[in-house]
């Protein structure tokens, strides 16, 4: 009986110091854009989704955990979609899904870096992207840009007559 | 030759961009598939029209350089001609925004057709076939 209260003390410490510690989480708006493009190709991801937790005043905290369905891919051409999603890309059927997790976030420059490991294609690589994040009310918006070779992914042929690098674009609104 | 062909293809343009504009209609009520804003009614007339009045120089040009033969030659050419056009809305990219891109060209292939079919149909009534007027 005689430790109860100090026990409880420190777990109550322990515990109130990991809520501080906690970034808040965002919730993803509707109007988010996730496209990709190079010169012979390009086109958005439709679906996506996730958890954001995300502090801009302290960055460590920070943990993205998201995931885009493949079959949402639209490139505004049937053929191309259909192409796309076949097992000489995106392979949607046996993936059906890029995954992201984050394992470090830090602030650069006027913006952020997140590192974590990206999921796609059936091949986990560590990637780290530049991003964003623009307050606006009681939201904010995340945006990022970064290029990935898309046969790192063993996404097509190496070589052949699309290009290895592929630009991501991406901007997520929170709420 | 050239006005009444010309009228022709003035006459079954109209009407095949008039058939098209009610087509895409119906196929965005069967489809919910919205491409009003890719394929509005103007482009539909304005796109039969040209079909239409192509098809008239084609045939004038055809008729006077390969004479009784000319009109056979303008029939497959118009139809290869339609069908090779399908290549265009099948490679067709559309903005991102439009959700269902596999719709697209279900609904403007048939479109394709229709000038041509609107000149096969009205033909009789502008150009008479001097063989059938001896028959009959």
């Amino acid at each position: 009986m005689k430790l109860f209260y100090p026990i409880a003390a420190t777990v109550l410490l322990v515990g109130s110091a990991f809520t501080f510690i906690t970034a808040p989480n965002w919730q993803i708006a509707d109007n988010y854009s996730i496209a990709f493009s190079n010169d012979q190709a390009g086109g958005i991801f439709k679906d996506f989704k996730g958890t954001i937790a995300f502090d801009d005043k302290n960055p460590a905290t920070a943990k993205f955990d998201v995931s885009i369905a493949v079959a949402s891919l639209n490139t505004g051409n049937a053929l191309q979609n259909k192409h796309a999603k076949s097992a000489e890309w995106f392979d949607a059927t046996k993936y059906p899904t890029i995954h992201f997790v984050s394992t470090k976030v830090v602030k650069a420059g006027n913006g952020y870096q997140v590192t974590g490991t990206l999921d796609m294609h059936g091949v986990q690589k560590p990637v780290t992207i530049p991003f964003t994040f623009q307050h606006a009310g009681a939201g904010g918006t995340f945006a990022g840009t970064f290029t990935i070779n898309r046969s790192d992914f063993k996404i097509g042929e190496p070589g052949g007559e699309v290009s290895e690098p592929v630009k991501l674009e991406i901007a997520v609104p929170v709420k | 030759m050239f006005k009444r062909a010309l009228f022709l293809g003035i006459v079954s343009g109209l009407l095949a961009g008039i058939a098209g504009i009610l087509y895409a209609r119906v196929y965005y009520t069967a489809n919910e598939a919205d491409f009003s804003k890719v394929v509005t009614s103007v482009k539909i007339i304005s796109g039969s029209l040209f079909g239409g009045v192509l098809a008239a120089i084609g045939y004038t040009l055809l008729a006077k350089t390969l004479k009784t033969r000319g009109e056979i030659v303008f029939n497959l050419l118009f139809t290869v001609i339609s069908f090779a056009s399908l290549l265009l809305p099948i490679a067709y990219k559309l903005p991102l925004t439009i959700e269902t891109p596999e719709l697209f060209p279900g609904m403007v292939i048939p479109m394709h057709f229709f000038p041509a079919l609107g000149w096969y149909t009205l033909k009789p009534l502008f150009i008479k076939d001097p063989k059938v007027q001896r028959l009959a």
